[in-house]
């Protein structure tokens, strides 16, 4: 008996001691890692590298794409930064102002903003095999292969059909010449456009659509559907992955495995503002688990991480409490927001939408993704960073709106609009006090990974105290996207885990996409609550040929305050990114990507 | 034995066939993201969409889709290309398999050499202080979750987080080489996922190897060798453990075919770039032709792993016989 008794307590004392250390070193993406904790840098300056030295990059996954052509995420747009140059890019503490990189100065615009001509440096050699000096005429090969069906650009069509000669269709033939792009010398190209849209046009030079792409190189992979160009991609920046010196073919990178990225051998610095203080940088992929990586990198040497997402909220706490100056936080540029679908049952009713939106309470759902210090309560579609933003009435704006004033949610505002929309439509099922009393279940498509899934969870709680039933499924972000949320005839009522950040500096990026009529698509919709509003549409149309300034601001500060007015969404917060690095390791994250500048960080 | 070598082999592209082709259907059955609409980016226009679409195979219908896609794999041994990279899945699979089959050989081992042992000092000493440790333990390490215990192991063991820095940890198994071309990097990365994957067949080998000691050792034939005054030790292992280790054979292919389809959760949390690894990134993106190509590998070394076992298991009991 006794030595049975000492054997049991023997393996609950193991048992025990094996779960606390577990509870110790799990991720916890829960909430409560807002206020009171020490805040870390939020970049302002660079601090001057030391040139040398090697970095380790822990990544989640993989780029989408090495080709600059078709390159459109974060990760992706990192790498690109980093090996290739286009005509303009952004400097890590500045995400509004783009300066000239391969471009010699701003771009001219013409009077009737259908010109824009911009002259290159000279001299600004690709690395090998390609070996020669970049031309303009590369930078309009660039654009005429993205239009194409072999390399299949997401964006290309929406930021550039104004360009004269672009395909009607783009994406859907060869690649073919664009008579609106001229190179009348090696240093100058001449955008023409159809429209008066200048003022868009020349704020998306900054894409990666317009790194230089040489043809007699490239053209020969182009010819297949899709294109080998991305094992072949060709450099023109500071740095370069790994190749093959003859055939140009990429050895350096391993898919789902690593990337090797070294110095471009034929880079020239002093045609480049990027300090390049590296000497090669390893990625790392497949590093999931960003509980483990982001510690990795906070005790580790010469680490960053991570291009999943910030660090938990209980590592991140932890960071912020013992290794502030390990944790760097930046502006993400983007609304996360609860879209209703418009169309359908019962938010094509505004009052309903009103009422929803007033009564949620979007601390707590701030509070899923770690509190006040992972960014601010979102009170529109204009977020801090973007020009518009001050104009819009900065972190107030659209607050006048009463349904939009208080972050805690305002039960009189909610049962206000709910009686309202009674009023309106007398067969809705709303009792007295204001509550929705249908027993119809509401389709709901949420994400299946924290913290999303916690905000779609604290949502449904929401809706529940205001009477309603949601038929509440979850599903992988990506076919959230792209089986539901994103193809308009599923009828999904709320999509709880969407939001739209910056493709550049420019409000009509923000609002542009998501909320024209114009843009509804069947498949790969973006304007996830379909909303059609024929004086917001008309307004963005004149608004989109203003030119860049205060006016353009203005113009879309009203249009932002516009769509507010309709309801279509819940705002919730304007994200802050939090990259984390090693003590011996000068971080840089670039404000326009909101991820880690390998031009500019450096090993102390 | 030939004959039912060769049936065995027939039944296996049958059943091959089979899975490629439920693989396709749930593929197609459950809502998977759109691998079209994934590489298309944020705001694809119709063209676009449409021109992924065509360039992936996916405009037409999935049993065209299947025909072809079979035709390609009996006559040219083409897996296809990944929606995602468009790198050929037969080599990223190759590529990948000698990172799992150290993982899962390794592990085997591991597991054998904790395992057997384990049962027979457990049924030796049945109802001792040691049995209960044993099996105690066995409980705890069957109830663990491979993930869980990957985790404590790296919070508790490796060289970068550990408490107590003693292995290689997460990262540590490069992106290039295998275990022959890189031993000295392979196998310090190797020890932790070994043990942490090793635990719970370790247990449950142990479990059974006693369960089946224990009964083979009140057998008739067992009392006779000891009346003939044979040694203890001689009793055990030439008559008892012979015995009752053969069903071990049985189940050691089993778990090890399993094992080479790729063991995820291991190689997840230690971000080791195996099979399992791919097939888990490639579930991840809806990338159909790395699905089915990591899940026919998986399959092929199921059933010839249990065809390799019943074959030894002919030459292990003589009483067997096809």
């Amino acid at each position: 008996m006794r030595r049975s008794v000492r054997w049991t307590l023997f393996v609950s004392v193991v048992t025990a001691l094996a779960m606390f250390v577990a509870a110790c070193g799990g991720s916890d993406n829960g909430g409560g890692g807002g206020g009171g904790s020490k805040t870390a840098a939020v970049q302002t300056k660079i601090a001057q590298g030391k040139k040398g030295g090697n970095l380790t990059y822990l990544a989640a996954g993989d780029v989408d794409y090495l080709d600059t052509g078709q390159t459109y995420y974060t990760f992706g747009y990192m790498v690109a930064y980093a090996t290739n140059r286009m005509l303009y890019s952004f400097k890590p503490t500045d995400s509004i102002h783009p300066v000239p990189d391969l471009a010699t100065g701003p771009p001219e615009i013409s009077a009737d903003n259908k010109t824009i001509t911009v002259h290159i440096k000279p001299g600004i050699k690709y690395a090998p095999p390609v070996n020669r000096v970049v031309t303009t005429k590369d930078i309009k090969y660039a654009f005429e292969r993205a239009f194409s069906k072999e390399v299949p650009s997401g964006y290309a069509g929406a930021y550039f059909s104004s360009i004269a000669g672009t395909p009607d269709k783009p994406n859907s033939g060869d690649v073919k010449p664009i008579s609106g792009i001229e190179t009348p010398d090696d240093t100058t190209i001449v955008f023409k456009l159809k429209t008066a849209e200048a003022p868009l046009v020349s704020q998306a030079l900054v894409m990666p659509i317009t790194t230089p792409v040489p043809e007699e190189y490239a053209s020969k992979f182009d010819k297949s559907t899709p294109s080998k160009f991305d094992q072949y991609q060709s450099f023109t920046g500071p740095y370069m992955v790994k190749n093959d010196p003859t055939t140009g073919k990429v050895t350096g990178r391993v898919p789902g495995k690593s990337i090797e990225i070294v110095r471009n051998p034929n880079w020239d610095a002093k045609t480049d503002y990027r300090p390049a203080y590296l000497d090669s940088i390893k990625i790392e992929e497949g590093n999931d688990d960003l509980a483990t990586a982001s510690r990795r990198a906070l005790n580790g040497q010469s680490t960053v991480c991570c291009d999943a997402g910030s660090p938990p909220a209980q590592v991140l706490k932890q960071a912020l409490a013992r290794q502030k100056n390990q944790v760097i936080f930046v502006a993400s540029g983007g609304t996360r927001y609860i879209a209703f679908d418009t169309k359908v049952k019962p938010f094509d009713n505004i009052n309903i939408r009103k009422a929803i939106i007033a009564a949620s309470n979007r601390n707590a759902l701030r509070l899923t993704r770690g509190g006040a210090i992972l960014g601010d309560i979102a009170t529109g579609w204009i977020p801090p960073g973007i020009p518009g933003f001050e104009e819009a009435g900065g972190l107030k704006q659209n607050t006048d709106l009463d349904y939009l004033a208080n972050p805690n949610g305002d039960p009189a505002v909610s049962k206000k609009y709910m009686l309202a929309a009674k009023k309106d439509d007398p067969s809705l099922p709303i009792d007295a006090n204001g509550k929705w009393s249908g027993g119809e279940k509401i389709l709901t498509i949420a994400t299946n990974a924290d913290p999303g899934k916690k905000t779609a969870e604290v949502f449904q709680g929401q809706m529940q105290d205001l009477g309603f039933k949601l038929n509440f499924r979850i599903v992988p972000q990506d076919t959230l996207y792209t089986k539901f949320c994103g193809v308009p005839k599923q009828n999904v009522a709320i999509c709880p885990n969407v939001g739209w950040f910056k493709d550049f500096a420019d409000p009509q990026s923000m609002l542009d996409a998501t909320f024209n009529g114009k843009n509804i698509l069947q498949q790969g919709n973006v304007n996830w609550p379909q909303l059609n509003d024929p004086q917001i549409n008309s307004a963005m149309k004149a608004a989109s040929t203003t030119p860049v300034g205060t006016e353009r601001n203005q113009a879309w500060a009203k249009i932002g305050h516009m769509i507010a007015e309709q309801a279509p969404a819940i705002p919730w917060i304007w994200d802050k990114t939090a990259s984390v690095g090693s003590a011996n390791v000068n971080q840089v994250v670039n404000g326009y990507d909101t991820a880690h500048d390998l031009n500019f960080t450096s090993i102390k | 034995m030939l004959p039912f070598i060769i049936r065995r082999l027939l039944w296996m592209v049958v059943l091959l066939l089979v899975i490629s082709f439920l693989t396709y259907i749930i593929f197609y059955t459950l809502p998977a993201a759109d691998p079209a609409a994934l590489r298309a980016g944020r705001q694809p226009t119709p063209e676009l969409l449409a021109s992924i679409k065509k360039s992936l195979g996916l405009d037409k219908p999935w049993y065209i889709q299947y025909l072809k896609y079979l035709q390609r794999l009996v006559f040219h041994f083409d897996f296809g290309y990944s929606y995602q990279n468009q790198v050929s899945v037969k080599s990223q699979i190759f590529d990948r398999l000698p990172a799992t089959a150290a993982l899962a050989v390794g592990a085997a081992i591991v597991w054998l050499l904790i395992g057997i042992p384990v049962g027979i000092i457990s049924a030796i000493k049945r109802g001792t202080w040691m049995d209960r440790i044993a099996m105690g333990g066995a409980l705890v390490a069957i109830s663990a979750p491979v993930y869980w215990l990957g985790l404590v192991s790296l919070y508790l063991f490796s060289k970068d987080l550990g408490k107590i820095p003693l292995f290689e940890g997460q990262g540590a198994y490069p992106s290039s080489g295998n275990i022959f071309t890189k031993p000295g990097e392979v196998i310090p990365a190797l020890i932790m996922p070994w043990f942490v994957l090793a635990a719970s067949f370790a247990a449950i080998y142990a479990r059974f190897l006693r369960g089946n000691l224990l009964e083979t050792m009140s057998e008739d034939y067992i009392r006779t060798a000891r009346s003939k005054g044979l040694r203890e030790r001689t009793v055990v292992f030439k008559h008892g453990v012979r015995s009752a280790i053969t069903p071990i054979v049985t189940i050691l292919g089993l778990d090890l075919g399993i094992l080479l389809g790729g063991a995820i959760l291991t190689e997840t949390v230690f971000n080791i770039p195996g099979v399992g690894r791919l097939a888990f990134d490639a579930i991840q993106k809806s990338d159909l032709p790395t699905v089915q190509g990591t899940v026919l590998m998986g399959a092929f070394f199921i059933i010839i792993l249990n065809l390799v076992v019943d074959v030894v298991y002919a030459f292990l009991d003589p009483r067997v016989r096809y």
